[in-house]
């Protein structure tokens, strides 16, 4: 228990601290650009993160709930990738792992530990999904700050008005 | 052979007034759509009638057979592409039935035209499909891809987009004839609602109430295309309820105040009752102190030139998001002995009220939910809450059941923000005198972050970019209800507690039964008197929307449209509907 409490207070921690330094951009070999590519239609679609963390990942209120910038963030890709697949217990972020807290797989706790603090259920991603999220978060927003139309083009594609109002 | 069909087909005339085919539907006129009662057969108005009722007088289907109801014919639709935000688009819509041709649309905004005549080659005649820019019109939607269907005017079919479109198509063909621009995603303003058509005058309201928009109404001449006029929800200055807003930072602007559901229609007066939305910012009533008219109300207007007739809003200063755009049928009847006219209202904030449709005076109001905490009850006179405080801008409810800049979590809050009563048509049966309220049940909790200003005042939030000041956050499993109120005294008849939050509303027939729809897909007839089920089916995804029942070839017929997955707000507390498949169908059931 007392392990778990401390795995558990370090990722609140975590999310607390403030930004990091600006992610370089280097030459990405063509299966670090798919995966990252795989990661945003995660992102998009199947693992439903924009509804609430919106489509550049700075957070959000409203029906999604209170959600965290992300390009703000000061976790690790190690603790992003157990917070997309444990939650956070507390908060509305939702797990992702959907055998999550059936054992001690995330914090070192259970279902029956967290009682109502359970954080709650979200889209099923598998290991692949979650790993190509946190490329694609830590490639394209963690440590960047405001979104650019650049940004919005590469996230929508242009075959819609969705970044108009983006343009300089 | 040939002859004895024919013969049978007349002898079923009480059912079936005017041509089967296709072919021979008229007109739709306003001489129609205040008679509909003449056309039993037919389902020719969103709401059933003008009134609201969604009441249809076909007995074929009744409490004694309705245990022989089949599936008759399903037809696949589309619409369920992501877009925006959103992974895919839900079914909401109450279809249209005509004479053998029944129109429904999806939430991006195509309209089928499904040839119903016979029941085994029943298929899509043509289909208009919007090219909705998804990703532009979905990203401002505040809680899903909808659209909750179309209207008949003339020979044409009246339809609207996400995107902000209102569509006259030709009704025989699908052909568009022209489009207007009503609403505009770049100020995060979509529709969602099906048109209210009042003679040639065609009615939608903006929705966009999370997003900074202040609310409007507006009417399209039909026959040109061209705005007849725009009355905005929130009063600007000089015009009654602006002093509601105390700000002085000129706050009205984005005061939310939006309109998605289909308003109801006295021709006697030639008024129509639109229920408006919550005020915005919804979680952050320090940004907006005053009473916030008309947000949270119902307004009742005038079709010729919009004017607003008179007002009556159910929660000043709204704290928790109570928007009250749900339907308000318009029912005559004794009260206390008296001839009134009503117009009534299941209030998303968990009270039932009666109002006088004439003066927009407070009759009588009566708790409907199971919970309700943020408030003890009602003043019997003023019909306000009874913790109102005339001398305060920004109302302090019941303790803990909203939150606040102070305290920025709330205690738990009931009914929950989502109401009460959320969008989800009820209905009524005049036979009985009992209206019938799907109900969301249970509590949850909301969150107040101060709200930043816009860019157009000076702060940094952008258009399109959401305008809440907080959120609602689901902490507990909800369920649902439907109950049967005598609406001249808001009392509880019968009540039937659900295993889920009704999200798809009612409709009654005069065979008293009441038909649900099901978060997990059951399709179920329930007993007018009693609230007893007679009949289920499991459709095998989830029910959203709903149904509406309509004969051909002296048949009764049963028609929903489904296939919603719900979000994840709605299954992070019945994990078991997680699973649950978007699909897009029209299922139609008949006695066998």
């Amino acid at each position: 228990m007392m392990r778990s409490r401390l795995a558990f207070g370090a990722v609140l921690l975590a999310a607390l601290l403030p930004g990091v330094p600006a992610h370089a951009q280097t030459s990405l070999s063509p299966e670090e650009a798919r995966l990252i590519e795989y990661g945003k239609e995660v992102y998009k679609n199947k693992g439903n993160c924009q509804f609430c963390h919106k489509w550049d990942a700075s957070g959000d209120t409203g029906y999604g709930g209170i959600a965290l910038s992300l390009r703000k963030t000061f976790l690790t890709r190690e603790q992003f990738a157990e917070v997309i697949k444990c939650g956070r217990p507390l908060t509305g972020m939702p797990y992702h792992d959907q055998f999550a807290y059936t054992d001690k797989r995330c914090y070192d706790m259970t279902r029956a530990d967290l009682g109502k603090d359970m954080p709650p259920i979200g889209e099923t991603l598998q290991p692949r999904e979650i790993d190509a999220v946190v490329k694609y978060l830590f490639a394209k927003a963690v440590g960047r700050g405001a979104s650019t139309y650049e940004e919005c083009v590469d996230f929508w594609g242009k075959d819609t008005r969705q970044c108009d109002p983006m343009k300089k | 052979m040939k002859t004895l069909a024919f013969a049978g087909v007349l002898t079923s005339s009480l059912l079936v007034a005017t041509a089967l085919t296709p072919v021979g539907a008229a007109d739709m006129t306003h001489e129609r759509a205040l008679n509909v009662y003449k056309e039993p057969h037919n389902w020719l108005l969103h709401h059933g009638n003008y009134e609201g009722w969604r009441f249809s007088q076909l007995k074929q289907l009744n409490t004694g057979n309705v245990k022989n109801l089949k599936v008759a014919f399903t037809v696949a639709l589309g619409g369920y592409e992501s877009g925006g935000r959103y992974k895919h688009g839900n079914l909401q819509a109450t279809p249209i039935v005509e004479d053998g041709m029944m129109y429904v649309t999806d939430g991006w905004g195509s309209v089928y035209a499904i040839d119903v005549t016979n029941p085994k080659k029943a298929s899509i005649k043509w289909k208009f499909d919007p090219a909705t820019d998804r990703a532009w019109a979905g990203d401002v939607a505040c809680c899903g891809v909808n659209n909750r269907g179309v209207a008949l005017w003339k020979d044409k079919i009246i339809s609207i987009s996400l995107d902000g479109r209102l569509f006259s198509l030709n009704k025989a063909t699908g052909e568009m004839v022209w489009e207007r621009k009503v609403a505009d995603p770049a100020f995060a303003e979509t529709l969602t609602l099906a048109p209210l058509v009042i003679r040639d005058l065609g009615i939608v309201g903006v929705a966009g109430g999370e997003y900074g928009v202040r609310g409007w109404i507006d009417g399209t001449d039909l026959n040109t295309g061209k705005q007849v006029w725009r009355t905005y929800t929130i009063p600007g200055p000089g015009e009654p309820g602006h002093e509601t807003w105390k700000d002085g930072k000129e706050r009205y602007k984005h005061g939310g105040g939006s309109v998605w559901e289909t308003a109801t229609y006295d021709p006697e007066t030639d008024t129509f009752y639109q229920g408006i939305g919550n005020a915005g910012p919804d979680w952050d009533p320090e940004y907006r102190p005053g009473d916030n008219k008309w947000a949270a109300s119902v307004l009742a207007l005038d079709p010729k030139d919009g004017k607003i007739k008179w007002g009556f809003q159910y929660t000043p200063n709204d704290p928790y998001d109570y928007d009250e755009i749900s339907e308000h049928q318009i029912i005559n009847a004794k009260v206390n002995g008296e001839d009134r006219k009503l117009v009534v209202h299941a209030a998303r904030n968990g009270f039932y009220y009666a109002l006088d449709r004439i003066n927009g005076s407070f009759i009588l109001g009566k708790q409907y939910v199971d919970q309700l905490n943020w408030t003890p009850g009602l003043d019997p006179k003023t019909g306000l809450p009874l913790n109102y405080n005339p001398n305060t801008d920004v109302q302090e409810y019941a303790p803990g059941s909203h939150s606040s800049r102070a305290r920025p979590k709330s205690d738990r809050l009931c009914p929950s923000h989502y109401g009460g009563k959320n969008w989800e048509p009820g209905a009524y049966n005049p036979e009985l005198n009992l209206l019938y309220i799907p109900s969301i049940e249970g509590c949850n909790t909301v969150e107040t972050v101060e709200q930043k200003d816009f860019e157009d005042q000076g702060g940094p939030v952008k258009w399109r970019e959401r305008f809440v000041g907080g959120a609602g956050r689901p902490t507990e499993r909800l369920y649902g209800s439907i109950k049967a109120l005598d609406p001249t005294t808001g009392e509880t008849k019968v009540r039937l507690k659900l295993e889920y939050p009704n999200y798809s509303g009612a409709l009654a027939t005069a065979g008293n039964l009441v038909f649900l729809g099901h978060y997990d897909g059951t399709f179920a007839a329930y007993d007018a008197k009693t609230l007893e089920e007679l009949w289920s089916f499991n459709t095998g995804t989830g029910i959203n929307a709903p149904a509406v029942t309509y004969a051909v070839n002296g048949k009764q017929y049963v028609a929903v449209l489904v296939g919603s997955r719900q979000p994840q707000n709605i299954w992070a507390h019945a994990p078991e509907l997680k699973h649950t498949a978007t699909a897009s169908m029209l299922y139609v059931f008949e006695q066998q």
